[in-house]
This record gives structure tokens, sequence and C-alpha cells, in this order.
């Protein structure tokens, strides 16, 4: 019964998600490619580390991934604590900053073209002060980048961020007043350490989703270096190289297990606790 | 008990600044609302100026508005037959992303919601990973697969490969939804013979209406927009919205006034769904359920 019903979810995601994954493993190791001879190796996995071109694409894969968490996390933060206030307009403040959630990422990237680009909006706007923007669009510094996936973070990270301060217990914010503390000492004391957890887990959401990317980097990121996520798909659809995309999927894969694992113990630790101090 | 705590909270933490409350929220409203305006409205004011340029004067560096004004690309595309196949392509694999996951979702939802197991732990750790594991990778796997089975470049293909991320969300959305039905009304319509199939349509789906309506919607949304595993799967046959635009902005020349139209295309559907699934969510319940448990 049990297994009649788990089968339709979990079996779909088993047969569509699971074995694809367990496939490229096997193909990362040599066995079972498309157009190569079937013996286990090591080659791609050395290949991947040992050259230049990929180490850079890793190291540049987790600076695209912490700097936008980093932004977001700046913006995300004081903006879910002013949800917790009550203001004239909450509710449809509530709804629209949410909707960059459901804008695609293709939209975010060209939106920011339109408006960071040489030539941009920004740019128009400054040029009568003869003022200058640095170069912000397919930059060293993935400046555009960096915004167009902050953009898209800051209101899920102040969604997740806003429920996890929700949770912490009105009294003890109460009790932490009447014993002298101001207003920035309990929230720096008392909500924000309660709230880490929530805070912690959004965080490593949207890392993991920035070390995935693949439209905004393509369309706002310097030539070189490139992200691992843009080298697996050139190596898979382009190359032709199943194996190497393989192993640089495994790769990616592999860091976003370890978060899945992070996130899952925090969000139902939180839970539990939250639930036990209700009760 | 709530009431009492959140009364004393309000004693408090308000009666300090009782003089002027009314003012600091207006305050704080101004501050969001100006926020807003600043990195949401406006970019997408000016994006919708980018799709009334006149191609005849055009809109060069120096000019902060456009010289003239005309309809013509909005006119066009809506007699590009590319462009209006690639919206009902994306209408129809939403909609029909929609049904497969809640179907797909209600039985393990039930499982995960109400029958205690031993791997429970594992299970749904497994359903959070295709939440977690980016769409890029997910799609190079499945593409993998469908490329060798004959289902890449297919319709039916886009729609196993999007379901694969709304799944997880609709599972966990009904999961929290389901969690508040009383087992008994279960068990009592299978003391009194009912079957599985109809237990789950005559009284999971009535109950759990709320939850379908929310993560049905929210699943139409992220169909609608995602781009990662359609791109890998479907294109170039098979052109969604998102494709369509990528195909737009990614070519050799770059025409932002047709990207700035195929833009609000994607975005009038996506943003009018979003607010009834706000609507028809009380709170931030089923979009939090949906990302973790908090």
């Amino acid at each position: 019964m049990l297994l009649m019903l788990l089968a339709p979810g979990a079996g779909y995601l088993l047969l569509f998600f699971g074995l694809p994954l367990a496939l490229a493993f096997l193909s990362s190791l040599g066995i079972g490619t498309i157009g190569a001879d079937s013996a286990f190796t090591f080659r791609h996995y050395v290949e991947l580390f040992t050259s230049s071109v990929y180490r850079d694409g890793i190291a540049f894969s987790v600076y695209i991934s912490l700097a936008p968490t980093i932004v977001s996390l700046a913006i995300a933060i004081p903006l879910a604590v002013a949800l917790q206030a009550s203001f004239p307009g909450k509710r449809l403040f509530a709804v629209l900053y949410k909707i960059p959630l459901v804008v695609p990422a293709i939209v975010a990237a060209f939106v920011v073209m339109i408006l960071f680009d040489r030539g941009g909006m920004l740019s128009r706007m400054l040029l009568p002060f003869g003022l200058q923007l640095p170069k912000l669009v397919r930059d060293d510094f993935a400046i555009g980048v960096i915004i167009a996936m902050a953009w898209k973070a800051v209101p899920f990270m102040a969604l997740i961020i806003a429920g996890a301060l929700a949770t912490v217990p009105g009294d003890l914010k109460a009790a932490a007043r009447t014993l002298g503390a101001g207003r920035l000492a309990t929230f720096l004391r008392v909500e924000l350490p309660l709230a880490l957890p929530g805070i912690t887990a959004a965080a490593l959401l949207v890392f993991v989703s920035s070390t995935g990317a693949f439209a905004v980097p393509s369309l706002l990121g310097p030539i070189y270096p490139r992200p691992l996520s843009i080298w697996m798909y050139e190596e898979a659809m382009h190359e032709n190289n199943w194996g190497l995309a393989s192993a640089m999927g495994i790769v990616l894969s592999a860091v976003a297990c370890v978060i899945l694992v992070a996130y899952y113990r925090l969000t139902t630790s939180v839970h539990r606790s939250a639930g036990g101090e209700a009760r | 008990m709530t009431v009492l705590v959140s009364a004393t909270e309000e004693l408090a933490v308000d009666i300090p600044a009782a003089p002027r409350p009314a003012r600091r929220g207006w305050w704080l409203s101004i501050g969001l609302y100006a926020a807003i305006t600043l990195t949401l409205i406006a970019p997408l004011f000016v994006t919708f100026l980018w799709s009334m340029v006149d191609p005849k004067t055009g809109w060069f560096a120096p000019d902060v508005l456009p010289r003239s004004l005309s309809l013509i690309h909005w006119q066009r595309a809506f007699e590009d037959r590319g462009l209006m196949t690639s919206l009902f392509t994306s209408l129809f694999i939403s909609a029909v992303v929609m049904i497969l996951s809640a179907a797909l979702a209600l039985p393990t939802a039930y499982a995960l919601a109400k029958i205690p197991f031993k791997a429970k732990r594992a299970i749904e750790m497994f359903i959070l990973a295709p939440l977690i594991v980016p769409g890029l990778i997910v799609g190079v796997g499945i593409g993998f697969v469908f490329f060798r089975i004959g289902l890449a470049y297919t319709v039916p293909g886009v729609i196993l490969a999007q379901t694969i991320g709304t799944l997880p969300f609709m599972i966990r959305v009904l999961a929290a939804t389901l969690e508040s039905i009383p087992a008994d009304l279960v068990n009592a319509a299978r003391t009194l013979g009912a079957s599985p199939l109809r237990i789950g349509w005559h009284i999971l789906v009535p109950l759990a209406w709320p939850g379908f309506i929310a993560g049905g919607l929210l699943s139409f949304v992220g169909s609608f927009e995602e781009f990662e595993k359609t791109f890998i799967v479907g294109a170039p046959q098979v052109e969604t919205l998102t494709v369509k635009l990528w195909t737009v902005l990614g070519g050799k020349v770059m025409i932002f006034p047709n990207a700035a139209v195929v833009t609000f295309i994607v975005l009038a559907p996506t943003i009018l769904i979003f607010f009834l699934a706000e609507r028809a969510m009380k709170n931030d319940g089923a979009l939090a359920a949906g990302m973790g448990k908090l």
C-alpha cells in the first residue's frame, strides 16, 4: 500500500531524475559513454581538476555564487525585518516584492543589459553630469551577473528570512526589552540568532542556484573565465564530450548534495524547535 | 495563549513609540515603495519604452526618452506566426505539466503527510533534491537519456523534463496541506468500503483543494518561466517563450525592441497567475512549504 502511494511521485523522480544522474556518474567514469570505448577511467576528473581553463572555471563558479549570496543577504535581511512591521500598503507590497521570484532569469538578464550596459539607460542619465559608468556588462568582475542574480534572489531570501523571524516567540523579544535591551540589541542578540537557521538555509539555496546558473552568466558574464555550468553545457551539446560533461555535472551535483543535506537538517530542526517552543 | 503573547509584545514594544507610531509606518511605507519603484517598476517601464520604439527614429545613446513611439513591434509580434506558436506551446506545456504534477503528487504527498514509515527522511530528502540540484544539470542528465530513446526535441519530452522541477514543489505543498486533514475521515471511508481512487477523488482532492490551487498555479508559473531543461531537451524544435527570448537575445544581431515585446508576452501571464496564486494563499504558507518547512 505504502509503495503504491509512493510510486507515482517518488517513482517518477527516481526514473527521470535519479536514473539520469546515476548514468551521468557512470559516464563520468568512462562507462557507457556515447561515442567512446567503455572502460573505467578517472581521466575526465583528472582533466577537470588539472586543466587551467576548468580550474579558472571552478574558481569563477565559486565567485559568481558567493557574491550574489552576500549581496542579496545584505538587502534581504533588512527587508525581512521591515516586513515584520505593519505599514500602510503592506498587503500590496507583500505581493509586489515577490515578483522577481517568477521573472525568468533571461528577462532579468535582458533588463540588466537595457539599464547597465554601455549606452544603456543609466549611462544616458549620467551623461549630462559628465559621469561615465564603468563597464558593467560582460566585465571582468561579472558585476552584471551579480546584479541580475541578486535581484532574483532578494525576494526569495526575504521570504524565508521573514518566515524565520516571524517564528521567534514574541515573549522572548518582550523579555529582552523588559530586561533593558534596546531595539537593536534585541534584534542582534535575540532575533537574529534564533532566525539564523532560516537565514543559513536561504543563503545555501541562493548559493547553489547561482552555482548552476546558465542563462545569466552566458548573457552578462565575461568571455573568460566562464563558470563550470557553461563549460558543462558546451562539452555536452557542442563538443559531444559526454564523459567530461558528466564529470562536471557530478562535481556540481556533489556540491548541490552537500547543500541539500545541510538544508534539510536546518529546515527540519527549525521546524521541530519552533514546534517545541509553541508548546 | 497567542492573544496573550501578542498583547504583551505590543505593550512592551509599542509604548515607547506611542507618540507617533503612524508616522513611522508611513516613512517605512514610502521607503519600501520607493525601493520597489526603483528596482522593479522603473526597469519594467524602460523595457516597455523599448518595445514602443519607432523603428524610423530609433532610440540612440544620448536620448533618455525615445523620440517617437510606435506600436509596430507589438503589431508585428502578434502577426508573427512563430512567436504565437511559441506562446501556445508554452501555455499548453505549462497546463499539462501542472495537471501531471498534481496527479502524480497527490498519492505521494498523502503517504508523506499521513503514514509513518522508516525511510521517510531519506525519501523526503530525495524529493527535495530536484529543487536544489540546478536545472542545467538535471537538463543535461535527462537530455542524455532522451537523446537515446527519441524523446529529445519533442513536446512530451519537454513536459516530462519540466515535471521533474515542478513535482517536488507540488508534493511538498500538498503534503503540508494534507497534514491538517483528520485521518479519521479517510479511515471511515475505507471502513465503509471506498476504493483508494474514490477516497482520493471524493475526500482528499476536495479537502486539499487550497493546496491544489496554490501548488498548481505555482507549478504553472514554474513551467512557464522554465528555461534550462526546456532549452536542452527541446530546443530548437520545441520553442517555448523563454527559449524564443534566448534566441532573440543570444543571436548575432540583438534587436532590443523585439526582445522587449517577447519579455512582456512572457511576463504578462506569469505575473497574472502569480497574483492569482498569491490571492489563493492566505499567507506565505504554500510558498514556504514548497521551499522548506520554515
